[in-house]
């Protein structure tokens, strides 16, 4: 059973097309790589997934559950996390708080048991290597390390889906390398991880099954090497004809 | 018949001004993202300015408006964008409101400077009264005429402007992207400027309408007012739309006429409704408009900053409080005592604001009125004993705070779903829907099931006003004048201290991450209308708290204890202040509650007695009316606050003890004087005023190297932002980014040793792009 299903999902500003008729799953257990160019819809996507953003057509599935009319905070109460491409960390506080005040808000869900914070907090700072910048304000430290607090944060509601928006993009070459390999600890862990992403080496390299999002629609879907060699897919991301 | 058509006619002409002030609003609002809260207030003193060329100078009509609209009020709008509204890019929405109301008030002072309040003048329709025409036997002025027509040429003429013309389109861009705007061609700044001179002459257009048709009389406050009340037409149209808007406004000026026309004589309440119509308009319009869209920061991050003081600090700072106020009671009298009181429960209120606003990130634009709320209650039931025997029952006091907690609640929550500024706007309805409406009602009701009589706002005989007598509690008689200080004090101290401990744990971190980012946090799980709902009821718990004990300092209260102007200029101070911390409420409370009003006497009293320069004393008298609202606009510089600023300097003093010392004698000294009656007391305040702020100064000429290290500590980015961009900096930035290393540029001789680099350690290294041009000169 999948743990994210997006079924015919559509949206429309104005009489622009984000998504058209749009098809996902992401399993338990694996790395899910959507790619496209930019304005392919990718973000939209997320935000409809999200609840950010309600879609004109098609259907959202949570672990089989329908929640397509639910709004963000009772989608995440049901396993459902994510960063932001356009950074959206919580800048008047410190690495480590922006990590403990997703832990708080686990605990005001009201439900299931209540973590230990302050111990959770220090655990995922470990896991995410994030231990030597945890005082530092948020608002300053680089992007990429940005990134990772994000993931971080989106952590720490112990998640069951975790949506990546470009967590790679302003990452040096050696966080990429530890980025990857943590994706792959927390997918081995049982996290379904959809990730959106430009860095193909990376998307290449950690993905069981890529979708590929052309203009609002599925251009694609298949294992990574089967993309790599989709004329199809070549056409949309070098613009010669298929 | 007739009634109706002269009362339809009449409605679709002041629904045309509201439609005329309201599409300025809506175009300014659009093109920089600044609700102006001032624009009332342009149009006022256009209606001024036009009075004064008309009537004052005698200049014929088409000449006076001919400067009104083409000179003084585009003029206006584009100094106004230049000089302040530039600058506000990147603060939270809080400061925006607060600059733009500042202005408001700013205006509103500096017409009661120039034109006497209590001086009547009237401005006259245009070609007369006697001009009129017959329409299916309704008479209908020339000047009702020419108003209509003003307002449907602005609605056809601003849609022509934004879809056919370049720089119109450019408009509509303007807000979303103006990174984007400026790829394509167009300078955003000079969009914006431009849109806000239009935005100006059509507040003044209206300003200048307006009047003739509601009577003629030309009143500052009203006028300003009146004309907030095409706030109401402009949520109509989402703040986006200038067809809604326009249909907003004629439904709001058909509704006001109607009531004018067929409402019953006998309902005393009438004229009142009449009045806050708009206000309720605008209330319901907000609980049905559609919910916005849940989007992230729509700026990368606000330019202001809060660090979160520890609870040992809190701790200090309140005993540190509670000793200067018992150390200054000894060197005043019993009314000084009434008055410091005043001010401090005004601090209380402002502490609603520092966590709604600071903490929360939400707005309130009428603390004051939740207050009022609060006393109604209070004297209502919480009133023993007759005449001077009579006392505040301390149940009087906790219902009144709890039942305001929910009239909060229910206020809010309409608006919950909305943004900020939305919210901000449903209190501002609902206090000015109070302060018309509610405190307005001295008049007696008898409750159908009791038989009891009683009236909301009213001591008996119809007098407008209330008595509220002293809290007693136990041994604990407020009545005392020093006990109400000394327990004001505390009850300030003690929800400061429990505001900095509500900060530093997990609901205070919601409440920041709520602030910052609400789509982060609904994402993460967090029910948002919960946590706005909780933070709104118990700011309102706050704000009711210090206006009952206000109400009981001032012993008898009126609606204009409760005005709209009062909490707008308590939330302007308190942002000027610092409204992220627990001290920026108390300077803000204590300057709006007491301060300015006593500068103010006292240039007044300097005027009367010293006869040879009394014009002087009462120029200042009149400036430090208007300095607030100068303070207000300069917050757009500095965002974070002054009182931190000033404690942040002092901290810096820690290095060099003595100079500590030396003020601390001087203070004592001054204090010693002063208690001997050497000195009066208010040169004591001024004389301390200055060694507290030169002290700072004193340690900065004595410390070079704690300059450089505080330069240090702002961020690298914000360099030359956050601070001053010299010298020191840019070793520091070199530094940083390791340009020291590259210093030994290569030369062609490579005769120059390589010491600069192996030397960096004494951090004197010469720039080193001067050292290879020096070279290449050579």
């Amino acid at each position: 059973m999948p743990a994210l299903e997006v079924h015919e999902v559509s949206v429309r500003f104005g009489g622009t097309r984000a998504l058209q008729d749009v098809n996902i799953t992401v399993e338990p257990g694996s790395v899910t790589g959507l790619i496209g160019p930019n304005g392919a819809g990718k973000t939209t996507l997320f935000n409809v997934v999200t609840g950010l953003l309600s879609p004109s057509g098609g259907r959202v599935r949570l672990h089989d559950r329908d929640v397509t009319g639910a709004t963000p905070a009772r989608r995440a109460r049901m396993g459902l996390a994510r960063t932001f491409q356009r950074l959206e960390l919580f800048t008047s506080l410190s690495v480590r708080d922006n990590i403990r005040v997703a832990g708080d808000i686990r605990n005001g869900w009201g439900r299931g048991h209540r973590i230990n914070v302050a111990k959770e907090t220090e655990r995922v700072l470990e896991l995410t290597g994030l231990g030597d910048i945890a005082g530092r304000d948020v608002a300053d430290i680089p992007t990429g390390r940005a990134r990772v607090v994000e993931v971080a944060r989106a952590l720490m509601t112990q998640p069951t889906v975790l949506l990546l928006d470009e967590p790679a993009a302003g990452q040096t070459e050696q966080e990429t390398e530890t980025f990857g390999q943590l994706l792959g600890r927390l997918a081995a862990d049982g996290l379904a991880i959809c990730l959106v992403e430009h860095d193909m080496a990376l998307v290449m390299r950690v993905s069981g099954i890529l979708h590929v999002l052309d203009y609002g629609q599925i251009l694609a879907v298949g294992r990574p090497e089967q993309i790599q060699n989709d004329p199809a897919v070549i056409a949309a991301y070098l613009g010669g004809a298929a | 018949m007739h009634l109706f058509l002269t009362y339809t006619i009449f409605g679709l002409v002041l629904g045309g001004v509201y439609a005329i002030a309201a599409s300025g609003l809506v175009l300014t609002y659009n093109t920089s993202g600044i609700f102006n809260f001032a624009h009332g207030a342009e149009a006022m003193l256009g209606a001024f300015v036009y009075w004064e060329l008309r009537y004052g100078w005698g200049l014929p009509a088409p000449v006076a408006l001919i400067l009104v609209l083409g000179v003084f009020g585009p003029l206006m709008g584009g100094v106004l964008y230049l000089v302040i509204m530039r600058g506000l890019r990147e603060t939270a929405e809080v400061t925006k409101v607060v600059v733009t109301v500042a202005l408001m008030l700013g205006m509103l002072y500096l017409s009661e400077w120039f034109w006497n309040p209590q001086k009547d003048r009237t401005v006259v329709q245009f070609f007369g009264i006697t001009s009129q025409v017959k329409i299916f036997g309704a008479e209908v002025s020339t000047h009702e005429i020419i108003a209509l027509g003003c307002a449907v040429l602005i609605g056809l003429g601003l849609r022509m402007f934004f879809y056919r013309f370049r720089i119109g389109v450019a408009m509509r861009g303007a807000v979303d992207d103006p990174g984007l705007l400026q790829l394509n061609g167009h300078n955003p700044e000079r969009v914006a400027a431009l849109s806000w001179a239009m935005g100006s002459f059509l507040a003044v257009l209206a300003g200048v309408l307006l009047p003739p048709i509601s009577g003629g009389a030309l009143q500052a406050n009203a006028l300003t007012l009146l004309v907030l009340d095409a706030f109401a037409a402009a949520v109509f149209g989402r703040l986006r739309s200038i067809p809604r808007t326009f249909v907003g406004a004629l439904i709001l000026g058909l509704a006001a006429s109607y009531v004018l026309a067929y409402f019953p004589k006998t309902w005393q309440w009438a004229s009142n409704f009449r009045v806050s119509l708009p206000m309720i308009v605008l209330f319901v319009v907000l609980i049905v408009l559609p919910q916005d869209r849940l989007r992230g920061a729509t700026v990368a991050r606000t330019r202001e900053r809060a660090h979160v003081p520890s609870m040992r600090s809190a701790l200090i700072a309140a005993v540190g409080l509670l000793a200067v106020v018992i150390l200054l009671r000894q060197l005043m009298n019993d009314s000084d005592i009434t008055t410091l009181t005043v001010g401090m429960t005004f601090a209380v209120i402002a502490l609603s604001l520092t966590l709604l606003s600071g903490y929360a990130g939400e707005m309130n634009l009428a603390a004051v009125s939740f207050g009022a709320i609060a006393t109604m209650i209070a004297f209502h039931i919480g009133i023993t004993g007759h005449g001077l025997a009579s006392r505040m029952t301390l149940w009087g006091i906790v219902v009144g705070v709890a039942i305001t907690a929910l009239v909060g609640a229910v206020v809010s929550l309409p608006a919950l779903r909305l943004r900020g500024l939305y919210l901000g706007l449903a209190t501002m309805a609902f206090g000015v829907f109070l302060t018309d409406m509610v405190l307005m009602d001295s008049n007696l009701h008898k409750l159908p099931l009791f038989h009891t009589k009683f009236s909301l706002f009213s001591a008996g005989a119809g007098i407008n006003s209330l008595v509220i007598p002293p809290l007693k509690v136990g041994p604990l008689d407020l009545h005392d004048g020093t006990s109400f200080l000394v327990t004001s004090t505390i009850v300030f101290a003690v929800i400061g201290i429990g505001l900095v401990a509500l900060r530093n744990s997990s609901y205070g971190r919601r409440l920041t991450a709520m602030k910052d980012s609400p789509a982060a946090s609904a994402t993460l799980g967090q029910s948002l209308l919960r946590l706005k709902l909780s933070v709104f009821m118990l700011s309102a718990a706050i704000a009711g708290l210090g206006g009952v004990m206000m109400s009981m300092a001032l012993g008898s209260v009126t609606p204009d204890n409760f005005s709209i102007f009062l909490s707008l200029s308590l939330l302007m101070l308190t942002v000027v202040a610092g409204i992220s911390y627990v001290s920026g409420a108390l300077a803000g409370g204590l300057l709006s509650g007491v301060g300015f009003s006593l500068i103010v006497t006292t240039f007044h009293n300097l005027a009367s007695n010293h006869g040879s320069v009394h014009g002087l004393f009462s120029f200042l008298a009149s400036f430090a009316t208007v300095s607030p609202a100068l303070i207000g606009i300069g917050v757009g510089r500095n965002p974070s606050g002054w009182v931190h600023d000033m404690i942040g300097n002092f901290r810096t003093l820690r290095t060099r003890p003595w100079v500590l010392a030396g003020g601390a004698v001087v203070e004592v000294l001054l204090y010693v004087l002063s208690l001997t009656k050497v000195l009066g007391h208010w040169w004591f305040a001024i004389l301390t005023f200055v060694v507290l702020s030169l002290l700072p100064m004193v340690g900065q000429m004595a410390d070079p190297e704690g300059r450089r290290r505080r330069a240090a500590e702002v961020p690298l980015e914000m360099v030359g932002i956050d601070s001053p961009y010299d010298d020191d900096l840019r070793l520091t930035l070199d530094r940083a980014l390791g340009i020291e290393e590259l210093a030994p540029v290569p030369t062609s001789r490579g005769d120059r040793p390589r010491t600069a680099a192996a030397g960096g350690g004494n951090g004197r290294v010469a720039p080193p792009l001067s050292a290879g041009v020096g070279d290449a000169g050579a």
